[in-house]
């Protein structure tokens, strides 16, 4: 593939009423364009093993033609604010205001991209944006709940071989209840962004403005193939709120929580096909003009604004 | 779908094993003989055993025990599947 243009990082204007600002990468589009995307992370250690994943798929896309800009929501990686200060409304305002700059920037169709937990907080997003929104989720974690539960285990399991283990949870969840600040392997969490994730889930779709598609991709290497258990009745409810739904298995790690940082190229790859089959003006294209590119065709500068 | 087969699948993927899962049996020894077995590798294991059975795991359901070897993971999975 030609190099592409190094992505620009800059921070995002103020972000209100939580104030401060929020580290965000640009990845310009190559030509034709196709639209634009915004990327919300996961959480905790989740997102810190994607890092290369995010970034991989993020270069893909613009190579596609796509404008992609990847956030740090308030609190994390380079963004201002200690992850204590940081509640989920926040982190619904970033979003918010993120997708609100590309739109500014960018017109046609607009993907909001999570990954994890990130597509909790498009999902609860969506409605404050504008106009059709189109969804990509990446190995989406449905319950916000249960995401909570599966990270405060950190502090359960780093007590597990003193025998310590039992009712650690319990008692982080009482503490985050009672109004209390809950440290985790080394994350300070408060109760606006924990109880905020718990309340979070995928099973009430944002209502889908236009016509809008909701693409669903997980890495699995099991075989036969099969999508998570959890995952069909949330597809169901999506597709009963009037979304086009599209559900992809691909063969990979699960980057996202694995001990070594691995890579699973066939999601990078499924993304750019689900992707290339929307073109710029929402319209579903068919498969002979849908080309996944390999190679970045030269174009006009594509000059991002800041 | 064969308990056994779908943990050890789960133990490489997550740890990283590149394969050698494949020679595990029931009487393997996992937590404090494998070092890839840290605390947020357990973490990652339940959420990964939650994720692909499809069981939800209260911190009371384990302990150190449970991950003591493959044969008594595969157990507790059963037992959970059972339920």
């Amino acid at each position: 593939m030609a190099a592409l243009p190094a992505p620009q990082a800059f921070f995002l204007p103020r972000c209100e009423p939580a104030g401060g600002q929020r580290l965000a990468l640009f990845h310009a589009p190559q030509a034709p364009y196709r639209g634009a995307v915004l990327f919300l992370h996961a959480f905790g250690e989740e997102m810190n093993k994607s890092r290369r994943m995010a970034s991989l798929a993020s270069r893909a896309l613009a190579a596609n033609g796509f404008a992609v800009l990847q956030i740090d929501l308030m609190g994390c990686g380079d963004s201002s604010g200690e992850i204590e200060q940081a509640s989920w409304s926040a982190w619904v305002d970033d979003a918010v205001a993120a997708a609100q700059w590309l739109q500014q920037r960018h017109a046609g169709s607009l993907w909001l991209w999570g990954e994890r937990s990130g597509c909790l907080l498009a999902a609860e997003a969506a409605p404050r944006i504008t106009g059709t929104k189109h969804f990509l989720f990446w190995q989406p974690q449905g319950s916000g709940k249960l995401m909570l539960q599966q990270f405060l285990r950190l502090k359960m399991a780093s007590q597990m071989q003193r025998g310590a283990s039992k009712g650690v949870t319990e008692g982080l969840l009482a503490d985050l209840a009672d109004g209390r600040v809950v440290e985790v392997a080394g994350y300070r969490l408060s109760p606006a962004l924990a109880l905020g994730l718990a309340a979070a889930s995928l099973q009430q779709p944002p209502a889908a403005v236009g016509a809008s598609r909701l693409v669903w991709l997980e890495v699995t290497s099991r075989v036969p193939a099969a999508l998570l258990p959890a995952s069909a009745p949330l597809l169901a409810q999506w597709a009963d709120a009037g979304y086009e739904v599209s559900s992809q298995t691909v063969a990979g790690p699960p980057f996202w929580q694995t001990v070594e940082i691995e890579d699973a190229p066939e999601l990078v790859l499924a993304t750019t096909e689900q992707l290339l089959q929307v073109d710029a003006q929402g319209q579903v294209q068919t498969q002979t003009q849908a080309q996944t590119q390999t190679q970045a065709q030269p174009a006009e500068p594509a000059q991002a604004r800041a | 779908m064969n308990t056994e087969q779908e943990v050890l699948r789960l133990l490489d993927e997550v740890l990283s094993l590149e394969g050698r899962a494949a020679g595990f049996t029931r009487e393997t020894h996992l937590l404090g003989a494998l070092p890839e077995l840290d605390s947020m590798a357990v973490v990652s294991m339940i959420t990964a055993l939650e994720d692909a059975f499809g069981i939800v795991v209260d911190d009371d359901d384990i302990d150190g025990a449970t991950f003591a070897s493959v044969g008594t993971l595969v157990d507790f999975v059963s037992g959970k599947l059972a339920a």
